[in-house]
């Protein structure tokens, strides 16, 4: 009796097993819970700046950033511009997006969606970034545009062996630019033969917490520079998805190679003491 | 004997069943496979710019159901950009289309569907939406507008086989300006437009997706529906190419006139006999 009742327990499970699996179910549970909106954690006391490269330093010189005698000079002229009244290299100025690694800041707010092939991360600034972190196991392509985005291969891992995948290790490569690390306009080379790395991974402690160690590889360094970002979970059960349109907000105008302001009556004033106004040639030209 | 059998069977049935059941599985098989790269239907005979009306051409073509003060604006917009502007179209300025003309759309598509939320994400300027599924009112209290609005949907199985293949989306709280199209259609400057959608995917055309879209604005001497038809690409790994609205853009914005960046650098006249800006904030030249 026992033996049959055995075998008649088995072959239930087996019927219920079959119809879940068999719905082609994508095991979300398998994944971190990475749902929800994500912001740059809080830095420690005494860091300033925007969005530093490495977060938990000042921007600018105070990064310690292993640059290349020739990029640190290209660093220090952006400070310098920037002290002046310009915007130095920092290709954001100009609405640019921002590209990798600086679009992982993050600038706004940050949202992951993971699923078998593909996981996307979806971050609205200069330009509506939608990373797409390929994890079906292709090969790298042959043939690529160029992006400031890069082309993004990831794999899970599960690294605590608990049969559950933890840790999103992910290689991005054919860039374009121009691109800088951070606001201090800390650029990367104009080779645009950089390669980022990246694992992204939940706190183990703090499953508001998620971590994305990311080392750079570029030509403007002297070695490869790895960095720990940190980026918290929004509490809100619906957060508010900002829309952010540069083109709208900017008070920026370049002409040329020269930047300007718009005032607030929405003429154009310079940006710099003594600054010149724009060649005005071909209105004059027009008007004869 | 046979009760106690059966009872232990269940007991130890249900016990294995919610060790091993899916703890949180997405079925994604209830969902239509909406996988790859989506592009724009083309239309014979249409040509130019897509049209909120993608069977006929922009502009007047499209026979707006404007009200005469709105028909007037389209006049307008029409006339400044046989002139040389912009008339009425902002994304010159790299300002999102805004919905409805998002959906036009002018770039490829990609719809990634997920139990809470369905993404339609578009490479153009920022045209990417979240679509909420989750359930949710509307929210109450000040939500801040945006050109995409907010949009909440609900997944349909209109022909009772068990896998939904309608989504039922109405979108509401914009700003602007806002055009039906880049001819300038002009949307109403108060911003109550509400969108509604039913977006379809047909199993037995499994390659087209339908969205019939109608646009209540008062604008409009009525609510405007049309359909737009998506055909999606048959590449394995499709390529997403990148746009970044500002990178060549040439346009300049200065005290609501828009100038060109000439290819040396220097500032031009968009529009025939157009005067300089104002540039009295500068300093004149030592002397």
């Amino acid at each position: 009796m026992l033996f049959r009742g055995l075998i008649g327990a088995v072959a239930v499970m087996a019927v219920l097993t079959a119809t879940s699996v068999g719905a082609r179910a994508f095991e979300d549970a398998q994944y971190p819970n990475l749902k929800g909106q994500w912001l740059r954690a809080r830095p420690p006391a005494g860091v300033t700046g925007q969005a530093p490269f490495d977060p938990d330093k000042s921007w600018g010189l105070a990064q310690q950033a292993p640059l290349t005698p020739e990029y640190r000079k290209i660093l220090e002229a952006s400070l310098a511009d920037q002290a002046a009244g310009g915007q130095g290299f920092w290709p954001s100025a100009k609405c640019l997006a921002v590209g990798m690694p600086a679009i992982m800041g993050p600038f706004q707010p940050m949202e992951f969606i993971v699923l078998p092939e593909v996981t996307y991360v979806r971050i609205d600034h200069n330009r509506d970034t939608r990373r797409r972190i390929f994890t079906d196991g292709r090969d790298w392509p042959a043939d690529v545009q160029p992006s400031f985005d890069g082309y993004s291969i990831g794999r899970w891992l599960d690294t605590t062996g608990n049969g559950r995948f933890d840790t999103l290790a992910v290689e991005t490569r054919y860039f374009k630019g121009p691109r800088a690390f951070e606001p201090s306009g800390m650029p990367l080379h104009k080779d645009n033969q950089t390669i980022v790395k990246e694992r992204i991974y939940l706190d183990q402690t703090d499953a508001t917490l998620l971590h994305n160690d990311m080392t750079v590889f570029d030509h403007a360094l002297t070695r490869p520079w790895t960095v720990a970002k940190k980026y918290r979970r929004d509490p809100a059960e619906e957060p508010f998805w900002p829309e952010y349109m540069c083109g709208e907000s900017t008070g920026l105008i370049y002409i040329g190679a020269e930047m300007y302001f718009l005032s607030g009556d929405g003429n154009l004033m310079p940006s710099k003491k003594d600054q010149a106004p724009p060649d005005l040639s071909y209105f004059n030209r027009a008007k004869k | 004997m046979l009760r106690r059998s059966l009872l232990g069977t269940g007991v130890l049935a249900a016990a294995l069943f919610m060790a091993f059941g899916p703890a949180h599985a997405f079925d994604e098989s209830r969902y239509p496979d909406l996988k790859g790269q989506w592009v724009r239907a083309r239309v014979p005979g249409v040509s130019g710019q897509p049209g909120y009306d993608p069977t006929k051409n922009q502009g007047l073509a499209q026979q707006a159901p404007l009200k005469p003060e709105f028909q007037a604006v389209l006049d307008a917009n029409l006339k400044d950009q046989a002139a040389g502007g912009q008339g009425g179209d902002p994304t010159y300025a790299c300002i999102s289309p805004g919905m409805p003309r998002i959906m036009n759309p002018y770039g490829d598509m990609e719809i990634v569907i997920t139990p809470d939320t369905t993404h339609i994400l578009l490479e153009h300027i920022h045209d990417s939406r979240r679509i909420f599924t989750d359930g949710r009112d509307w929210p109450s209290g000040y939500t801040e507008a945006t050109y995409r609005g907010y949009s909440i949907g609900k997944w349909l199985d209109t022909d009772g086989d068990g896998r939904f293949d309608t989504l039922a989306v109405e979108t509401r709280n914009f700003k602007g300006p806002r055009a039906f199209d880049a001819a300038g259609i002009p949307l109403h400057p108060d911003n109550q437009t509400v969108v509604q959608e039913r977006i379809h995917w047909d199993k037995s055309k499994p390659d087209t997706l339908t969205d019939e879209i109608t646009t209540i604005d008062n604008a409009l001497t009525h609510p405007w529906t049309v359909t737009k038809t998506y055909t999606r690409e048959h590449v394995a790994q499709p390529e997403w190419f990148e746009e970044v609205c500002a990178e060549g853009n040439n346009h300049i914005g200065i005290a609501g006139q828009n100038y060109f960046m000439s290819g040396d650098g220097r500032l031009m006249p968009a529009k025939k006999d157009q005067p300089p800006p104002d540039l009295h904030y500068f300093k004149p030249p030592q002397k």
